[in-house]
């Protein structure tokens, strides 16, 4: 019987430890990253492993990176970090003084960008990560962290610009965010934004991070009369927000959230539930933005989803960018020597399907972010640098009126 | 007032759901003394097998909750005759690292089963309410609190009244006195672990018809039917009903009035408390 048992019980760790393991290949250019491939961050940080290979792959098969005179190949050596940040940092400190990858790209969230934004600057190599989006990553000094998401502090930017220009005009303003470095950040920049723009700041409820029950703050933004709701949080709170707005029968005139909206998943989860909601990207798959390796951004869209079976949201996007940069740099620098890579990431300055890669100072790229809209189960883009694109479906009826 | 009302009503509500998700931890750990950290891994399966029911066979979460409880009974079952049995009267360290094993083992076993994806249950009524002058009560929590006092109530009196019920309690009281009037613990303690997980597949069932399901629920989940068999005791199952109330009143008025933080610390602050002041819960014995 027990050693049944045990033979049971092995061959289910095999199977487990054959799926967290992936290939490493020892070819000639190899770069190095963590993210999250099983744990509580697994639904975004599959984005950024299919990036990467994504983008690998079709470097590779269009011959290769340039080096000096030398054709050289791309390779991926990847870690699951199992969305905890300890582990992640301990899993770059390996990729640098063990593994030896050439170049780093990076984990998916600010938190953990944050923290192994540490290991790059202590070993001096260069990283470019398009995961981590708070300023706080970029405020340090450090010289070898680069980011290809737009600044935390501007992701309602866009979004505060549009509420003075609805109509009727919304005045008085909820704003809920979570308690990580990500969502800390949006709100600090949000508040100054929404003073500017004339409006109330009616709440401004900081919570945590995994709540699952938002019945006690919906409550009090129906008491409170709010007409705009900002929520900076995870898919899973906005998820759980939203179903349990609807319960309990809270409409204000429009909310907007962080992240989730972007997402195919996200709005195949809610269905219907989801329309209304608003949200932002700084991406969205136009034949507009042209790109040396995949064409343009729709084109890459299209292949992605043929590949994957979903559909690539800005994380996947700026995955990509991430590979780009990274290659377009040793071009421009002739070698893979972390010094001179670093210094061309600086001055890169190219266009990609994601939108032009050119970093500030402080290491951070800057886009702006359009303000989406799911309507009727569909994507749509709202409002952009140029004004309203497409009509928002504005203000939200009530629940039982839709 | 009325918000004060409605924040309430929340926390009543919440604190259903709560209890229907302890009754089975408090149940395993009060008569095998095994304190199941995979219990939360077991509400996830529990809601992903709702979950496949309601997408892929039509039925409704409500009415699939016998299903489901029915089929995590069976698996509930065989776990404890295969695996727990093995180490029942171990140290509590062997068996806490055991059912930490199992979690882990079933949370990514879904992932790779299931994906990362989100996945809801929702059926039309999922976000419709009632309205009582300016209170609003969600009907699926509404709901899912019936199906809690059920639960709860027939525990009780299962345990107080039938012939398995008497015996589950003869052996978690004196396994020897038991023994010795043709109690075959092998195979009750299966049928006990049994019924705790069909309890939380049945809890899984609720839990995605009111919130979300990914793989990774599981140890939330644990943590907090942990504190509130240990608020609410684990000599009797209307202990779990009074635990989950008692945390999901404080949480819901914590949120409110002190700030949306401050829900885990209010909750296990008061477990600290109860374990300080009543050790065996608030509805058990003092000694």
């Amino acid at each position: 019987m027990s050693k049944t048992l045990t033979r049971l019980g092995c061959a289910l760790l095999g199977a487990a430890l054959a799926v967290y393991t992936l290939p490493a290949f020892a070819k000639d250019i190899v770069l190095g990253a963590s993210v999250q491939l099983t744990g509580s961050s697994a639904n975004t940080g599959r984005y950024y492993r299919d990036a990467y290979e994504f983008a690998i792959d079709k470097i590779n098969e269009k011959g290769g990176v340039k080096v000096g005179d030398k054709q050289e190949k791309l390779a991926l050596k990847l870690y699951d970090n199992q969305s905890n940040v300890n582990l992640s940092v301990r899993q770059y400190v390996q990729l640098v003084s063990q593994d030896k990858v050439d170049l780093l790209l990076g984990p998916f969230a600010s938190n953990f960008a944050l923290a192994d934004s540490a290991i790059s600057e202590k070993y001096k190599i260069p990283m470019v990560q398009g995961g981590g989006a708070s300023d706080q990553i970029f405020s340090r000094g450090f010289k070898y962290i680069f980011g290809t998401l737009a600044p935390a502090s501007n992701y309602f930017g866009s979004t505060v610009e549009m509420l003075t220009k609805l109509d009727p005009k919304p005045s008085k303003v909820a704003l809920l965010y979570a308690d990580d470095a990500f969502d800390v950040s949006v709100a600090k920049g949000t508040r100054p934004l929404l003073k500017k723009a004339g409006l109330t700041i009616a709440m401004d409820e900081r919570y945590t991070s995994n709540a699952s029950d938002f019945n006690s703050l919906l409550s009090q933004i129906k008491n409170a009369n709010v007409d705009a709701v900002l929520v900076a949080g995870h898919e899973t709170e906005i998820l759980n927000f939203i179903r349990q707005a609807k319960s309990l029968a809270v409409a204000p005139k429009m909310y907007s959230f962080t992240v989730g909206v972007p997402s195919a998943d996200f709005r195949k989860a809610l269905g219907k539930d989801a329309d209304y909601a608003f949200g932002m990207t700084a991406w969205l798959p136009s034949p507009k933005l042209k790109d040396k390796w995949f064409g343009d951004a729709e084109q890459f869209a299209k292949a992605y989803k043929a590949k994957f079976g979903y559909d690539p949201d800005y994380h996947a996007a700026s995955g990509v960018a991430d590979v780009e940069a990274v290659v377009e740099a040793i071009e421009a620098a002739g070698s893979t020597d972390h010094e001179k890579v670093r210094d061309a990431i600086a001055k890169l300055n190219f266009p990609s399907l994601y939108g032009t890669i050119a970093f500030a100072e402080n290491g951070q790229i800057d886009l702006a972010q359009t303000v989406i809209q799911v309507q009727d189960e569909k994507l749509v883009p709202v409002y952009d640098a140029n004004g309203f694109v497409e009509k928002p479906k504005y203000p939200m009826p009530a629940w039982n009126a839709r | 007032m009325d918000l004060f009302a409605q924040i309430l009503v929340n926390g009543v509500l919440l604190g259903g759901l709560y209890a229907v998700m302890a009754l089975g931890l408090a149940l395993v750990w009060g008569v095998l003394n095994i304190v199941n950290l995979a219990h939360g891994a077991f509400i996830m399966l529990g809601a992903y097998l709702s979950w496949h029911l309601y997408t892929y066979l039509g039925i409704d979460p409500f009415l699939g909750l016998p299903i489901t409880a029915i089929l995590m009974f069976c698996l509930g079952y065989a776990v404890q005759r295969g695996l727990l049995n093995l180490i029942v009267r171990a140290p509590m360290f062997n068996t806490l690292l055991i059912t930490f094993g199992l979690e882990v083992v079933l949370t990514y076993l879904a992932q790779i089963a299931f994906s990362a994806d989100f996945r809801t249950i929702n059926p039309s009524y999922a976000g419709a309410h009632i309205s009582l002058g300016p209170l609003v009560i969600p009907l699926a929590r509404l709901m899912a609190f019936g199906v809690a006092i059920v639960l709860t109530v027939g525990m009780w009196v299962f345990l107080l009244r039938t012939r398995l019920g008497r015996a589950i309690r003869a052996t978690a009281q004196n396994l020897v006195a038991a023994r010795l009037y043709g109690v075959e613990p092998r195979h009750l303690y299966a049928m006990t672990f049994g019924i705790g997980i069909g309890l939380a597949g049945a809890a899984g069932g609720l839990y995605g018809t009111v919130s979300q399901i990914n793989p990774y629920i599981g140890a939330t989940l644990t943590a907090k039917s942990f504190a509130i068999a240990i608020i609410g005791g684990l000599e009797n199952p209307l202990g779990v009903i009074v635990g989950g109330l008692v945390l999901g009143i404080i949480e819901s008025l914590t949120v409110a009035y002190v700030g949306a933080t401050f829900g885990d610390v209010a909750s296990f602050g008061v477990l600290v408390l109860v374990l300080i002041v009543r050790p065996s819960g608030i509805l058990g014995k003092t000694a």
